[in-house]
C-alpha cells in the first residue's frame, strides 16, 4: 500500500482500531458513529480493506482468549499506528490551510 | 436471503473465501439482524448495500489476484485523497451517447422515408444513400468519437489543469513569509 494518504474508509478502519482491538462487526459500528452515521461499510468493503492492511502490515491478527463466537479481532501493528499518525498530521496541515483560506475570503 | 449472500461469496477467489467467508458471514449476520430491527427501508438499504459490496469487493479481489495491485473500493475513495490525476468525465460519456444515438435514429429515420418515397420519375428519384451503408458509418462515428475523446483526454492532461498535485506537496509550515503569513 503507498504509504500516504489513505482513502475515508480506511482512515475511519484504523482509527477505529487505534483505540483498541476490534472485530469487524464492531468496526462497523465505531466507523458509523465516528462518522455520525455518514459512512455505512458493507462486509465487502470491511473485509477489503482489512484484507489490503493486513497484506501491508498495517493492522494484524489479535487473538482473544474468549474466541467462542468465532469472531476475528483486528489491531494496529507498530507501523500501522505510524502511518496513522502521520497521516492525521497531513490532515491537520490540510484542515489549517483551508481554515486560513476560508477565512481570508469571508474578511 | 442469508442464502444470497453465501452463494454471493462465492463470486470471490477461493483463497479469500476460506481466509474471510467464515468471519464475514458471522458480520453479516450480526448486522442482518440489526437493520430487520429496523424496518422495511433499513433492510432495503442494507442489503443494496451489501448486495454492492460483495458484488465490487468480488471484483477487486480477483483483480487484485491477477494484477497483484490492491484497489480501492470506489465507494468514498477519492474524498481525502486529492491525487493529480485526471480522470475522463462522465458527463461527456454520457453526452457522446446521446449524440451517437441521435445519429443512429436519424439515420434510420432517413431510411424510412427513402423507402416511403415512390419512384415516380427517372429524373426525380428517391434520396440514394451515397455510397455508404449502415454499420460502416456506424463503425466510422464510432472511431471518430473515440478519437475525439482521446485527442481530448491528451490535450486536458497535457494542461494539467487540477492543481490538486500542488496542494498535495504543500507543506505549511515551510511556507511562511517574513511577515509570519502563509505564502500559497
Amino acid at each position: 500500500m503507498e504509504s500516504l494518504p489513505v482513502t475515508e474508509p480506511v482512515l475511519l478502519i484504523l482509527l477505529s482500531l487505534a483505540e483498541q482491538p476490534r472485530h469487524g462487526y464492531a468496526i462497523l459500528h465505531d466507523v458509523q458513529e465516528m462518522s455520525e452515521g455518514r459512512v455505512t461499510m458493507s462486509t465487502g468493503t470491511l473485509y477489503g480493506a482489512l484484507r489490503r492492511l493486513l497484506d501491508d502490515g498495517w493492522i494484524e491478527r489479535f487473538h482473544e482468549e474468549d474466541n467462542s463466537r468465532g469472531r476475528q479481532a483486528y489491531r494496529l501493528t507498530a507501523s500501522g499506528r505510524r502511518n496513522l499518525r502521520q497521516e492525521v498530521s497531513r490532515l491537520k496541515q490540510l484542515t489549517r490551510v483551508a481554515s486560513l483560506r476560508v477565512a481570508g475570503k469571508e474578511t | 436471503m442469508f442464502f444470497l449472500y453465501r452463494s454471493l461469496l462465492y463470486l470471490y477467489p477461493s483463497a479469500d473465501r476460506h481466509e474471510f467467508g467464515d468471519e464475514m458471514t458471522t458480520v453479516f449476520r450480526e448486522v442482518q439482524s440489526e437493520a430487520t430491527k429496523q424496518g422495511l427501508v433499513a433492510q432495503a438499504l442494507f442489503w443494496v448495500r451489501e448486495v454492492h459490496g460483495l458484488l465490487a469487493g468480488a471484483l477487486r479481489a480477483h483483480l487484485r489476484t491477477i494484477t497483484g495491485i490492491h484497489y480501492p473500493s470506489p465507494i468514498f475513495s477519492r474524498r481525502l485523497t486529492m491525487r493529480s490525476e485526471f480522470r475522463f468525465p462522465k458527463a461527456t460519456v454520457t453526452l457522446m451517447t446521446i449524440i451517437l444515438a441521435a445519429v443512429v435514429m436519424a439515420i434510420e429515420k432517413a431510411t424510412a422515408i427513402e423507402n416511403s418515397i415512390a419512384p415516380t420519375s427517372p429524373h426525380v428519384g428517391p434520396i440514394q444513400p451515397a455510397h455508404f451503408t449502415f454499420l460502416p458509418t456506424l463503425l466510422l462515428i464510432l472511431s471518430f468519437g473515440c478519437l475525439m475523446g482521446i485527442l481530448g483526454w491528451v490535450v486536458l492532461f497535457a494542461l494539467h489543469r487540477s492543481g490538486a498535485q500542488r496542494l498535495a506537496d504543500f507543506d505549511p509550515s515551510q511556507e511562511r513569509t517574513a511577515g509570519g503569513g502563509l505564502r500559497i
